[in-house]
């Protein structure tokens, strides 16, 4: 029941987008885009590639769970490039490959979400931290975060 | 939820919102990025990693709900006993009675019988979805941190050498189903009980049929 709340959000949300005609424009909902000056912490080059991914609700267990990540190397996780410069992964929830821009928000965060609403909306993530290969994200829906944790990519080798 | 198990105004509703959206011209990497595009695309999220059942939801009843039993055995007290078709665990007691926990068990084709004894035991065990999950579900982390949430639930008694454990669960309404994999789930309440009762070597008969 929860997903088909949030499905029917999503397609409000583009039902509304199909009124207002304004896939191109730069505000969506009535709700202008705000451009921060602060540089993102991570461009969508440096998140192509193949990573482990675990996940980890309690912060004592972020050491293991990235220790753990790594080793599901043999299962990894892999980002591809995008046609419009943002780069081939999932949403929370769904098996379907979207692409997904890197953008700053108007609170200096650096968020991954699709194009069409604003940085720091239901359906991105937030870069919470990059530190050499570990990159630490998380969902800013609450049920998302809730379900998840927070979520870690640990770069395995290759590319 | 499957979309089949999704009420029929919100399929409709669904169906009629992502068309409109889907109306749009816009370039195809523009409607790609306002998802969902097909709106018979699964959305199952089956063990829903992370979920914490509501207050109350682990208080079982009826047959489900742990209790005191008349049981004719010959195994010895201390003993695990699983009927799998009646999707009870048995903690024998001794004089014919025995502690009754309800539990989910394997689906059709995950269901086993044998003899095994407890390996290990673990608090809050850690969750590793398995490599068919990934395949249905990629957005998954391939490693969970055990804790408040996780599917494998408060704790986990490995059984022998198999891959099959009792364990905890955070979606206590599959109790009395056939939804596993072969493990058998109990709430957390009922497993940490278990837990506690029972120490490293305890034997474990796995039945498919009761004994009469």
């Amino acid at each position: 029941m929860l997903v088909g709340r949030r499905i029917l959000a999503l397609g409000a949300c583009a039902a509304m987008l199909a009124l207002a005609g304004c896939a191109a424009d730069d505000r969506v909902l009535g709700v202008p885009s705000v451009r921060s000056t602060v540089p993102p912490k991570i461009t969508a080059e440096q998140l192509v590639g193949r990573w482990g991914l675990g996940a980890y609700h309690r912060d004592t267990d972020r050491a293991r769970t990235i220790t753990q990540a790594r080793q599901q190397c043999g299962n990894a996780y892999v980002i591809t490039k995008g046609t419009n410069g943002g780069v081939m992964m999932h949403v929370a929830d769904s098996s379907d490959l979207f692409e997904l821009q890197v953008r700053v928000g108007g609170d200096g965060n650096t968020y991954l979400g699709p194009d069409g609403q604003p940085a720091g909306s239901e359906w991105d993530r937030e870069i919470v931290s990059v530190e050499q290969d570990i990159i630490t994200a998380r969902w800013v829906d609450k049920d998302n975060v809730d379900r998840y944790g927070t979520m870690v990519f640990v770069r395995c080798g290759g590319r | 939820m499957t979309q089949q198990q999704m009420p029929f105004w919100t399929r409709f509703v669904l169906g009629l919102l992502v068309a409109a959206g889907l109306s749009v011209a816009a370039t195809s990497a523009d409607a790609q990025a306002r998802k969902p595009q097909d709106p018979q695309e699964e959305w199952d999220i089956e063990d829903q990693p992370g979920y914490v059942p509501p207050a109350g939801a682990e208080s079982l009843v009826g047959p489900w709900e742990k209790q005191l039993v008349y049981f004719r055995t010959n195994e010895a007290p201390g003993t695990i006993v699983v009927h799998t078709s009646e999707r009870h665990l048995y903690l024998v007691q001794g004089n014919n009675r025995a502690i009754r926990y309800g539990i989910g068990v394997g689906r059709e084709g995950f269901q086993w019988k044998g003899l095994v004894s407890i390996s290990r035991k673990q608090e809050w065990p850690d969750w590793r979805p398995p490599p068919e999950m990934i395949q249905r579900q990629p957005y998954l982390p391939r490693f969970m941190a055990g804790g408040p949430g996780n599917p494998m639930g408060a704790r986990a008694l490995y059984l022998g050498a198999t891959v099959y454990r009792i364990h905890g669960t955070n979606q206590p309404q599959t109790i009395g189903t056939n939804v596993s994999s072969g493990c058998f789930r109990l709430v957390n309440p009922d497993v940490i009980d278990l837990y506690e009762r029972v120490p490293l070597g305890t034997k474990v008969v796995v039945r498919q049929a009761a004994s009469i």
